[in-house]
C-alpha cells in the first residue's frame, strides 16, 4: 500500500466525528423512545422528516455532480459518488414504503402533501441542504470529506442507537439496513481524502467544511428530535411573495 | 390468481418497476429492509393480471416471472399487454 498523503487527515476526522456520534441531539429522543416507544405520530413525524432531508440529496447532488467535469478524477471516484447518490435514493425510498406500509399516508401524493413531508424553506432541515448544496464550488474531495467524514458518521452512530432502542421491527429495519451502505459512504470518504487531498491548503478546507456540515447537521437533528418529541410544532410554509424587480 | 416475482440474477435494479407502481398508488413494489436493498413485489397488493404497468417499464428481460408458471413476462407477452 502507497503512502497516501490524506491519511493522516482521514483518520483525524474520522476519529473526531466518531467522538461527536453519540453525543448528537437525537440522543435525547433515543432515550425517550427507550423509555416510552414511539407512538404511530411520532414515527410518521420521524420518517416524514427523514424522508424530506433524502429527497433534498437530489437537489444538493445535482449541484455537486455538475462540479465534476471530465479528467478532473479516476472514474472509481465517479463511480463511487454516483453509487452514493443510488445509495441515497434507495434511503428516501425506504422512508417513503415504511410511511405508506404503516399506514401514515395512503399514497405517495398525500406524503408530499402531508405536513410531515412538506419541504419547508424556514427550518433546519433547508439550512442543512442549503448548506450542503453551498459545497458545490468547492473541489470535490473537501465536499467529499465534508459529508462522508462528518455528518456521515454521526449518521451511522445515532442510527444505531435509534434501532437498537426501537421495538417496531420494521422501523428497526429501515435504519438497521442503511448500516452497510453508510459504511460504505463513509470508507469512500476516507479514501477519497487519502489519495486526494495532499495540499495544506485543502487539509484546513476539508476540517472547516466538515466542520461547518457538522455544525448544520446538528441544528437539523436538534429541530428533528423536538419534532419526534412533539416539542416543536412545524413552522409554517413561508407566505409567497410576487417579486417585481 | 396468478402473481408476479423479480428473477434477481436478471433484475438491474434501475427501479423502473418501483417508480411506476408508486406513482398509480398501487405500491406494491418495495425496497426489501435486508442490507441488499433488493426490490421485491407484494403479493398482497400487486393486482396483477389486472394491472401490467411495471412489466412494461421493465427493461431487463426475464427480471418479472409469472410465478406458477415461471414464465418469462419481460417483454409482456401479447396476451398480457395492456395498452396505458
Amino acid at each position: 500500500m502507497p503512502d497516501l498523503p490524506g491519511r493522516d487527515l482521514a483518520r483525524e476526522l474520522i476519529e473526531k466525528s466518531r467522538g461527536e456520534s453519540r453525543a448528537t441531539p437525537v440522543e435525547e429522543m433515543i432515550e425517550a423512545v427507550r423509555k416510552d416507544g414511539l407512538t404511530a405520530d411520532a414515527a410518521h413525524r420521524l420518517m416524514g422528516r427523514l424522508w424530506t432531508l433524502e429527497r433534498m440529496f437530489y437537489y444538493v447532488y445535482g449541484g455537486w455532480g455538475q462540479g465534476l467535469e471530465i479528467n478532473d478524477f479516476p472514474p472509481s471516484v465517479k463511480y463511487l459518488f454516483s453509487k452514493q447518490i443510488v445509495d441515497e435514493s434507495t434511503h428516501e425510498m425506504l422512508y417513503l414504503d415504511a410511511q405508506l406500509h404503516k399506514g401514515f399516508v395512503p399514497t405517495q401524493k398525500d406524503a408530499f402533501r402531508h405536513p410531515y413531508g412538506v419541504f419547508t424553506l424556514d427550518s433546519a432541515l433547508a439550512y442543512y441542504v442549503f448548506s450542503l448544496r453551498n459545497l458545490a464550488t468547492y473541489p470535490h474531495p473537501i465536499r467529499i470529506a465534508a459529508l462522508n467524514l462528518g455528518p456521515k458518521i454521526l449518521e451511522f452512530g445515532w442510527m444505531e442507537g435509534l434501532s437498537a432502542s426501537l421495538a417496531d421491527p420494521e422501523l428497526k429495519g429501515v435504519f438497521e439496513s442503511q448500516a452497510v451502505e453508510n459504511r460504505s459512504h463513509i470508507n469512500m470518504g476516507r479514501r477519497i481524502v487519502e489519495e486526494f487531498v495532499k495540499e495544506p491548503v485543502e487539509a484546513e478546507l476539508c476540517r472547516w467544511a466538515c466542520a461547518i456540515a457538522k455544525r448544520d447537521y446538528n441544528r437539523f437533528l436538534g429541530e428533528l428530535s423536538a419534532f419526534v418529541l412533539g416539542r416543536e410544532a412545524p413552522a409554517p410554509p413561508a407566505p409567497r411573495r410576487q417579486v417585481t424587480d | 390468481m396468478p402473481s408476479l416475482k423479480i428473477d434477481h440474477e436478471r433484475c438491474t435494479e434501475c427501479r423502473m418497476c418501483y417508480i411506476v407502481c408508486r406513482e398509480i398508488d398501487i405500491n406494491a413494489v418495495y425496497v426489501d429492509l435486508d442490507p441488499l436493498h433488493r426490490i421485491e413485489i407484494d403479493l398482497q397488493k400487486c393486482t396483477y393480471p389486472g394491472c401490467t404497468a411495471c412489466l412494461m417499464y421493465c427493461p431487463a428481460e426475464g427480471s418479472i416471472i409469472e410465478v406458477e408458471t415461471g414464465r418469462s413476462l419481460v417483454p409482456p407477452p401479447p396476451e398480457v399487454w395492456q395498452e396505458p
